[in-house]
Parts: structure tokens; C-alpha cells; sequence
């Protein structure tokens, strides 16, 4: 059985027909090729298949497909626009915030997230929204910098952040 | 014409534009039309003897296109080899199956493989394949495994000893008799699960017409998993190509060669498809190397005054049921050798016993036994200043190596390049102010809170290392490293280095080294690693080895550049080529300077090849096979500052200053990053992190909602300094960072977790200091 | 893992015993049991659903007999699997009359492989125990139910 889907991804509307089993994460990644969002657990631990959802912030892994029907997904790959990095890119550039790199699009939609909701996160509430996306590299810190650095640039040139609808 | 100078500088990465933009390619991203997904079928049991493995309703299933079992690959896969096979020790290498034929030795291994055309079907088909066992007893606790009358997991290994191993110097029993305190204590260093991001996966294809065979993998050294898969799968070295594409991390658990690789190299062939297979995160914890796992018995032997005269010691090293490639030289070699630190203590003898047991084979993780020596010898030397009643500062003052002594043979026999300890631990105290720590401690103390600090002051063998001592200790492989440097008629260049990093950074490092002895603008230089068809032989990324032997190998390679590019210019310039000096990526007559070429000039003219000196090759590339003479040391100084609640047990880090000295330093940036990183790992060791198995070999802690992987919440802001002592044999001066942070902060937590519980008499806990444990410390030590 | 209880019943000894034995009973009392058919020898093919924190599937096992001194003391083997993990177990139940009324007191040992020990394990031996309740307070609603 398969059931027909429409999802807007980074602004493009696509129509799929899924089994309803598939996993969102999946679907990005095997369907529209979208291989940016990782995965890198089984149990929603790990944060590396973070993606916005209707501008939330969920786990892709533990969506199904189907439920993404109607949705407005944001992945790493709609992060920068018109060739201009997002202000988080920018951050984990700048700051080095990540190293392997598997974590980091996961890691960087979940700062997103938080800096759409408290745009001058102390240290302790970048850490503590952060708690959902394991980094084995970084040991953070240079993560929580590029946080703060995103937070500022955000602020100095008034930007919104995107997929904040 | 000043060029801004790159060596040091805080540059960037030049890897990141495409990690932050999601268009790297890991291996899992690959695609290749035909391609097939396979599941590779595991033991729920920890050790059984197979009766019966059907895969016929697994083949019937739609959409499968092969399955296979260990008997379908006798004849045609080899056994996987062990690498490391240590001399003098008794080292017995039964075989180890690529899909277990006749009996399973721990949970995870593998039995069957199912390919199909979609990851669907491949799982469904998965879930037929009919495994019938009858199960025999398992251990999984070495010591027990050594018992008389415990489960035999190999043939002819009696009481499951893999080795015995011994490094002994100097009299220790004299030592021992004249001590005037003397400590044991026994110590474990537990199991982890090194947890890259990235599990493993590749993708295998095979060309029938031409017998190439291709692997994309998630490697750490594709070099020497092409020597090695080469030998399993019967394909000549030259028909083979490893891939390393992106790699999301290691930590040492993408260095084995694993029987699942080949396995899917093997439905490759069979079937004609490319195949793909990926382990999800549970099959990471079952069947991906695990770290550390040791027992170990020890004792010290001090004088009144602090000075440590002997240490004396018996390893029991749980090496899981096969030994995986790296395995038998971990708990030994890189760990036994390691057992002085950076003390001049003048008697050793320590042993060291591997054992089989039920459990997920043990190879090296982030330090891979240099953490384990240091947690044990930093521990002794705090229970040494404990019962002297001496400041541990004071007692390691007394015993450090002085800095006038390098380069210093230590008594397990290696030679420490150079080191100045003593200013690495002044600069840490400096930082965390230590006087007054001290007196905010006693203050705490009166108000019933428990304030600890613990040092630890660590050497690390690292830049592995000469090819020579590689032999002399059973490495089956060498240690040097290559480099390739093309400059390219446009004056851009291209670099292929024989590491193989995946995640350290020296796409840029390596950039900045040309840039400074080339100068060449870094937009203009481009590094490229892990790919077998294109690079010349390497030996991969460990062993804090990539900038320390890699970074040599590409400075002279750089060298060789110059020297040729001086031949070239002095004839365009028609001068001496004596009178040659290169500067700023300028060749220039010595006293005329404006009679110059630059780099790129010369390197099109070499390209082009009008107009060469007689004997001249054209084009400019060099490469260069650098074996070290010596492994480099990197040491430093390390403080942790905690607060322990004493009503729960919960260990608080306030403070984490790490002093490193990691030689001379390419990019502060990236230094910092990787003592970061170690750092929130030898943390997670000692606070968090603990790979359980019950008694029966299932492994308990098998998800990331049970294994402790620390969380950014969980650790504390990093606070880091440097001291910089070059290396004197390496021409940079470097000497590799890699492992530093994971190695010197285990002891450190676990010293400032016992010094706070001081007034309460506490000598030992084990790691991880988990609220549960250090509670029933403090339970007992109450009389509660 | 070891598992252990007891339980007080408002019946008589025999009457326990008797619905101990007695597969429909064992069926409608043990949570998630499906089927239950007797086979070869003192032995039955068990089908059971049963979900461990995240973990949840169908299992197929045979139970044994393997001591039965009437009326008071049953010795059981449970050897199941599925997708999610395999369980052999081993319990003994013992009824002892006291007052008309049975205390039946039950001791195991049970040994989990697979998805349900790895990923299932902190909730195992609550999930245990929670099904021993659950089929023993079935059972005591059975027995005085028959009373």
C-alpha cells in the first residue's frame, strides 16, 4: 500500500506516493535526495536528524512520512539563502563548532529553534537546549560559541531567522 | 612584501562550507544505480553452538535478491587477520570467521547476510532467516573467563588466555622492600562504546569485466583495510579501491578491519549489484570495536619524602571473543610501556593478560591504553601524597622527569623526546590559583560541602611512529607516512597526504603548513586524503600520528620543491643557484632581491619546459615517505575543581583547565578543538559513560537512552592553555593533540572527586563516579 | 534476572492447582497470551504479545512441565522468541494451603537476549513483575470467581 503525500521542503512543493512505514528522515533522504539530515541512532536520541516541522524543531526519525503530509519541512540544505550563510552557519564556521560534521545540520536546526525563541540564550540555555543532539567531538563548547556568535550576528543585523513561520 | 604568516594562526576550517551546508557526502549518501541494501543477521546469543541456519524463506521474500550464511563463504572469504600480533607474549590468533559457521561468541556477531533491492525488504527478509542454537554457557568477565572450568570459547586457547605479556625493569622486589609506604589498590578501567556520530556503512561494487573491485567505507585508515580486505576477499591489491568518502568520526573504532565489510564486498561480487549496508546504532554497540575494559592489580613503593621508587602491577585485559586488528598491542605496547608517566620512577614490572570473553571485541579507543596507564599511575600517585600527608602538586614536582634530562629513557625502556613538566603544571596552577583553592576548599569543608580538586600530569606517546619499533613490537604494517605535492602550472596546488583524517581538521592544517613553506596563498591549496587509486600508500589516522608523522611527510615534500624550484629559478635568473634564497614564495638572487620568480612563475615554466636547465625533469611535484625517527610526547597539566552533593552523590565539575603542550602549534583554533573534544570523553569515562553486559553476555547499556554519551548540559565550559616545548626530532616541531584531552582528564575527575570526599576518609572509587556509586561511598564511609 | 512473589487466594488448594493446569484458564489469565495449545508430551506452543518500554512484539515459545507434584508444587520451562529478543526462563510455583486458602508463592529465573535486553532492559524487570501481578490477581479473580 502506498498513500500519496505533499510536503514543501525549502520552499519546494513535492508529491510522493510512500509506504506508510517510511520515516521522514528517510524520505528526505532516499526520496528527495536531500542527504544532509543524518541519522545516527534508533532511538531519538542523538539529534543528528533534526529538521524543522511547521517551524518546530522535531526528530525525522521518529516521523513517519506520511505524517509530514501538508507540512513544512526545513533541512540543513535551506539553511542559506541566495548564497548568503545563515548566521548559525556562519557561527559554527567561525567558532569551529563542529569537527566530523555528522551532528551539525541536527545541531544547527536545534540552535535554530532556541534562538527563534530566546534570542540571547545564556551559556547554561544553549547547553540545556542543546540537550537533544549528541556532538562526540566538539565536547561542545566551541558549539555553545557558535551560538552565541550566531546570536549576536542575528541581533546586530536585525535578521530573522528563517523558517520561523 | 610581507606575507601574512599562517603557521599558528586561528584560521577557519577549509572543510566546513560543505559540512554546514549539508552537501558532504558520507558514505551512507552514496547512491549507485543497481544498488542493492543488505542486513547482516546477529547473534542474540552470547555464545551457543549453531544447529541449523535456514535462509530459504528469507530468499523467497519479494525483493531479495541473494542471502548467505558462513557456510556459503567458506573456501571463498578468509578468515579476518589480526594486525598486531605482539612478540614474546604466547599470543594465540584462533580464527575468526567472517560469518560464524559452527558456533557464536557474543552477541552481535554475525550469521547470515540477506541482500534485497530496498532497505525494507532486506529488513523484512531479515527477520526470517531461522537461527537455530543450542546455547552454551558464556562469560564475560575476564577474570572469571580465566577460572578453571569456565566456558572455553576458542579451540586451543586454554582458559581463554590471548597473551601474556611482561615489561620489567630495574628491582622492584628491592624497591619494594625498602619502600617506606607502600599502596595496592586494585583498579578497573571499565568498557566503552566509542560512539562515533557516523556508524559504519559501505558500499561495495564490483565490475564482473574487469575484476575491480570498489569500497566506499567509513575508514580511519583505507590503506590498510585495502591490505587487509585484499587478503580476506582474494582481490589483488591493485584491482581494489578503498574509499574513504566524509567520515563522521572514529576514535580509534574505524581503524579494525571488520567481517562485515568484507561480507558486503562478498554480495557484491556474488550478485554483480553494488550493495550498500549501514549499521544502525544498536548494531554499532553489538558489532563496532568497544574500548579500555581492564582489571588491574597494582601496587606503589614510596619514600617518606615523596619519591616514587617502583610500581608493580598485573593487568587483566578483557579483549571480547575475537581479537579485533589492533587489539593484542593496545593493553600492552601502548599502554604497558606507558606505566612510568612522566616520572622518573626507575622500577617497573607489570604484566599483562588478554582474555577471550563473550563480549564485543576491545580495540582501541581515543588513547587506547595510554588513558587506562594514566588513570592508574595518576591515581597512585594521589593515594602516595594522601598517605604521606604531602600535596599532590608537591609529590609530582618531586617525581617529574627534569627538563634537562631529555631526551629520557624511562625505565619500560621508550625514550621521551623532550619536556619541561614542571612548567606546564606551573602555568595550570597559576590559572586555577591554587593557594587560594585551597583555602576556599577548607572553607567549604566547614560548611559540610565537599570541594575537591584533582590534578592530573600526563606524557602520551604519540606520532606513531617509526616503522623499525612497529616491527620490533609485531605491528604487521609501518608507521611512516607519505605526502604528495603538486604544484600545478597555474601555481595552485594540490596535496595528497596518506592520512586520513575525518574530522581533525587537516584539510586546513596541512594548507596552512604548505601555504607557510611554499607561499602559496591557503585559497590556493587543496588537500585530498582517502581514496586508494589516488593517494600513494598511507597508513591512515590514529595515534595523535596525522600532523605529527603526516605533517612531516608533507614538509619534505615541500622542501623538495623548493630545492627543485631553486634549480629552475637560477637558470631563468641565470644565477648560481647557491645564490638562490626562497622567501615568501619569492626565489630571489641573495643581495639582489628584485631578481625574483615567484612560485607561480616557476611552476608554469617547469610545466611548460621551454626553457630548462640540462637534466631538468619537468613539472613541480615531490612526494616524500617520512618514517619518524622517534614517537613525539605531548604532555601536560590538568586540573578539575568539583563539588560533590553529598545527599545524592552527584559529581559537579565548576572548573576544567587543561594545560597542554602539544609541541608547536599549526592552528590554535583546531588545537583547542581537539583537547575539547578528548576532553568531554576521558570526562565521560570517568562520570557517565559504561558499556554493561549481564552476566549471561547481553549487553545492557545497548542504546543511546542507556549508554551514557555526555550531553552538552552535562559538561563544563573548557578552559585551556599551552606550553610549547617542539619536538626536537620532528622538522615542525609538532607533535600531535588527538588524544591528549581524552587521556589526562579520567584522573582527573576521579582525583578531585575522591580529594573532596577527603574528611570523610575516602581512598577509591571506581569509575565512572556515578551518583549510585558515590553515594555508597559516602554511605559506608558514614557508617550509614 | 531473578523473579520472585507471593500471592494469597481465596480458594482451596485443589481448586488452584486445578486451574493452574488448566490451559483456557492460562490463557484468559496471562496478559498478551494468545494461544496456547498442548503438545508433544507435558508441553504447549505459546504465542504472546508483549511490549518492554519501546520494545514490543509477538513471541512463540513452548512451555514445559518440567516437575509437577500435585497439588502443590509446578516446575515450568519457557523457552520463546521473536523479532524482539529471546526469553528462556525457568520458575517453580509452590501452593501451600493455609485457613481454606492457598498462598501461592512462585521463585524464576529468567534470561532475556536480544532487542528486548539491549534496548528494553531498564524496564525489564518492572515489566516482569507487572505481568506476574497481572496474570496472579487474574488468577485470584478466577479462582474465587469458581468459588
Amino acid at each position: 500500500m502506498r498513500v500519496p503525500i505533499s510536503v514543501t521542503v525549502n520552499g519546494t512543493v513535492y508529491h510522493h506516493e510512500v509506504e506508510p512505514r517510511l520515516l521522514l528522515v528517510y524520505y528526505l533522504r532516499e526520496v528527495l535526495g536531500l542527504t544532509g539530515t543524518h541519522i545516527g541512532c534508533d532511538t531519538s536520541n542523538c539529534g543528528a536528524c533534526t529538521v524543522m516541522m511547521n517551524g518546530l524543531a522535531v526528530k525525522s526519525c521518529t516521523v513517519l512520512a506520511v505524517q509530514a503530509n501538508g507540512a513544512e519541512i526545513l533541512t540543513v540544505e535551506g539553511l542559506a539563502r541566495d548564497g548568503q550563510l545563515h548566521p548559525i552557519q556562519e557561527g559554527f564556521w567561525e567558532e569551529h563548532g563542529l569537527q566530523c560534521g555528522y551532528c551539525t545540520p541536527g545541531m544547527m536546526i536545534a540552535a535554530l529553534q532556541l534562538l527563534q525563541r530566546n534570542p540571547d540564550p545564556s551559556e547554561a540555555e544553549i547547553r540545556h537546549a542543546l540537550e537533544g543532539n549528541l556532538c562526540r567531538c566538539t565536547g561542545y563548547q566551541h558549539i555553545v560559541n557558535a551560538v552565541r556568535y550566531a546570536a549576536r550576528k542575528m541581533k546586530e543585523s536585525g535578521a530573522m531567522p528563517v523558517g520561523g513561520r | 612584501m610581507a606575507v601574512t604568516r599562517v603557521f599558528g594562526a586561528r584560521i577557519k576550517r577549509r572543510e566546513d562550507p560543505r559540512l554546514i551546508t549539508g552537501t558532504a557526502t558520507y558514505t551512507d549518501d552514496i547512491v549507485i544505480p543497481g544498488m542493492c541494501y543488505t542486513v547482516i543477521v546477529r547473534s542474540p546469543y552470547a555464545h551457543a553452538r549453531i544447529k541449523r541456519i535456514d535462509v530459504e524463506r528469507a530468499r523467497k521474500h519479494p525483493g531479495v535478491v541473494a542471502a548467505f550464511t558462513g557456510k556459503d563463504l567458506e573456501g571463498k572469504v578468509n578468515p579476518i587477520p589480526c594486525a598486531w600480533l605482539i612478540p614474546g607474549s604466547d599470543l594465540k590468533t584462533p580464527p575468526h570467521p567472517a560469518l560464524a559457521v559452527d558456533r557464536v561468541r557474543y552477541v552481535g556477531e554475525g550469521v547470515a547476510v540477506v541482500v534485497a533491492t530496498s532497505r525494507h525488504a532486506a529488513a523484512d527478509a531479515a527477520s526470517l532467516v531461522e537461527v537455530e542454537v543450542e546455547p552454551l554457557p558464556a562469560v564475560v568477565n575476564q577474570e572469571k573467563a580465566m577460572q578453571p572450568g569456565a566456558p572455553q570459547i576458542h579451540d586451543g586457547v586454554p582458559n581463554n588466555v590471548a597473551f601474556h605479556w611482561k615489561v620489567s625493569s630495574g628491582d622492584v622486589g628491592r624497591a619494594f622492600q625498602e619502600a617506606d609506604v607502600v599502596i595496592r589498590q586494585r583498579m578497573v578501567n571499565h568498557r566503552l562504546i566509542p560512539n562515533a556520530m557516523e556508524p559504519r556503512s559501505c558500499v561495495a561494487a564490483y565490475n564482473r569485466g574487469s575484476g575491480d573491485l570498489t569500497i566506499w567505507m567509513t575508514s580511519q585508515n583505507p590503506h590498510i583495510h585495502r591490505v587487509l580486505l585484499s587478503g580476506i576477499l582474494g582481490i589483488p591489491e591493485h584491482r581494489l579501491r578503498i574509499i574513504a568518502p566524509e567520515v563522521g568520526g572514529g576514535f580509534g573504532s574505524k581503524i579494525p578491519c571488520y567481517a562485515d565489510e568484507a561480507v558486503v564486498a562478498f554480495c557484491a561480487m556474488q550478485t554483480g549489484h553494488p550493495v550498500k549496508w549501514g549499521e544502525d546504532r544498536r548494531e554499532n554497540y553489538l558489532a563496532t570495536a568497544h574500548g579500555r575494559d581492564h582489571i588491574v592489580d597494582l601496587e606503589v613503593a614510596a619514600k617518606k619524602d615523596g619519591t616514587i621508587t617502583a610500581i608493580r602491577g598485573t593487568c587483566y585485559a578483557n579483549l571480547g571473543a575475537y581479537l579485533s586488528t589492533a587489539a593484542p598491542g593496545v593493553p600492552t605496547i601502548l599502554h604497558g610501556l606507558m606505566m612510568c608517566g612522566p616520572y622518573t620512577i626507575p622500577n617497573i614490572d607489570y604484566e599483562v593478560y588478554g582474555i577471550f570473553t563473550n563480549t564485543t571485541p576491545v580495540d582501541a579507543y581515543r588513547g587506547a591504553g595510554r588513558p587506562e596507564a594514566t588513570y592508574y599511575v595518576e591515581r597512585l600517585v594521589d593515594m602516595v601524597a594522601r598517605k604521606l600527608n604531602m600535596d599532590p602538586v608537591e609529590v609530582r614536582r618531586k617525581n617529574f622527569i627534569p627538563k634537562d634530562k631529555f631526551p629520557y629513557t624511562v625505565a619500560t625502556g621508550i625514550t621521551y623526546d623532550s619536556g619541561d613538566y614542571e612548567a606546564s603544571l606551573e602555568t595550570l596552577l597559576r590559572i586555577i590559583d591554587y593557594p587560594n583553592f585551597r583555602k576556599e576548599q577548607e572553607k567549604a569543608w566547614k560548611e559540610g560541602r565537599y570541594l575537591g580538586i584533582g590534578f592530573s600530569t600526563y606524557v602520551e606517546i604519540c606520532g606513531l611512529g617509526p616503522s623499525q619499533v612497529a616491527g620490533a613490537v609485531g605491528f604487521q604494517g609501518a608507521l611512516w607516512e607519505s605526502a604528495l605535492v603538486r604544484v600545478h602550472p597555474t601555481g595552485k596546488v594540490t596535496v595528497l597526504t596518506g592520512a586520513s583524517p575525518h574530522g581533525q581538521g587537516e584539510e586546513t592544517t596541512f594548507a596552512q603548513i604548505v601555504s607557510e613553506e611554499l607561499g602559496i596563498p591557503i585559497e590556493d591549496i587543496e588537500v585530498l586524503h582517502g581514496d586508494t587509486e589516488m593517494i600513494p600508500m598511507g597508513w591512515g589516522t590514529y595515534g595523535s600520528r596525522t600532523t605529527a608523522v603526516g605533517g612531516a611527510a608533507l614538509f619534505v615534500a615541500c622542501r623538495r620543491i623548493v630545492e627543485k624550484g631553486k634549480k629552475l629559478a637560477a637558470h631563468l635568473l641565470e644565477a648560481s643557484e647557491q645564490d638562490i634564497l626562497f622567501e615568501g614564495g619569492r626565489f630571489f638572487v641573495k643581495g639582489a632581491p628584485d631578481r625574483a620568480k615567484t612560485i607561480q612563475e616557476v611552476a608554469l615554466q617547469a610545466y611548460l619546459a621551454w626553457n630548462l636547465p640540462a637534466g631538468f625533469e619537468p613539472a613541480l611535484e615531490a612526494t616524500a615517505f617520512y618514517d619518524p625517527p622517534n614517537f613525539t610526547y605531548p604532555f601536560g597539566a590538568h586540573a578539575c575543581i568539583v563539588e560533590v552533593d553529598p545527599e545524592t552523590g552527584t559529581v559537579k565539575i565548576r572548573r576544567y583547565v587543561a594545560v597542554d603542550d602539544c609541541g608547536r602549534v599549526v592552528n590554535p583554533l583546531i588545537v583547542d578543538g581537539q583537547v575539547h573534544g578528548g576532553l568531554a570523553q576521558g570526562i565521560g569515562q570517568a562520570l557517565y559513560e559504561y558499556a554493561y553486559y549481564d552476566d549471561f553476555g547481553q549487553l545492557l547499556t545497548g542504546s543511546m537512552s542507556d549508554y551514557a554519551v555526555p550531553k552538552a548540559s552535562q559538561l563544563p565550559p573548557f578552559e585551556t592553555a599551552r606550553t610549547e616545548t617542539p619536538s626536537p626530532h620532528h622538522p615542525l616541531g609538532l607533535k600531535g593533540v588527538g588524544e591528549t584531552g581524552t587521556i589526562a582528564s579520567t584522573p582527573a575527575v576521579a582525583n578531585a572527586v575522591v580529594d573532596a570526599l577527603q574528611p570523610l576518609g575516602i581512598h577509591h572509587i571506581d569509575i565512572p563516579l556515578t551518583p549510585p556509586r558515590v553515594l555508597a561511598a559516602i554511605r559506608q564511609a558514614q557508617g550509614r | 534476572m531473578r523473579l520472585e512473589g507471593t500471592y494469597t487466594l481465596e480458594a482451596p488448594r485443589d481448586r488452584v492447582w486445578e486451574l493452574l493446569n488448566d490451559p483456557h484458564v492460562l490463557v484468559r489469565c496471562t496478559p498478551g497470551m494468545k494461544q496456547l495449545e498442548p503438545a508433544e508430551g507435558d508441553t504447549f506452543k505459546a504465542t504472546m504479545e508483549v511490549g518492554v518500554g519501546p520494545v514490543k512484539g509477538t513471541f512463540q515459545g513452548k512451555v514445559e512441565v518440567a516437575e509437577r507434584k500435585a497439588p502443590e508444587q509446578i516446575t515450568l520451562r519457557v523457552q520463546g522468541g521473536g523479532s524482539a529478543g529471546m526469553v528462556r526462563a525457568e520458575g517453580t510455583i509452590t501452593l501451600r494451603e493455609e485457613d481454606g486458602r492457598t498462598v501461592l508463592s512462585y521463585v524464576g529465573e529468567a534470561q532475556v537476549s536480544g532487542l528486548i535486553a539491549s534496548v528494553g532492559q531498564r524496564m525489564i524487570g518492572s515489566v516482569a513483575k507487572m505481568l506476574a501481578d497481572q496474570f496472579f490477581s487474574n488468577l485470584i479473580k478466577e479462582a474465587s470467581a469458581s468459588r
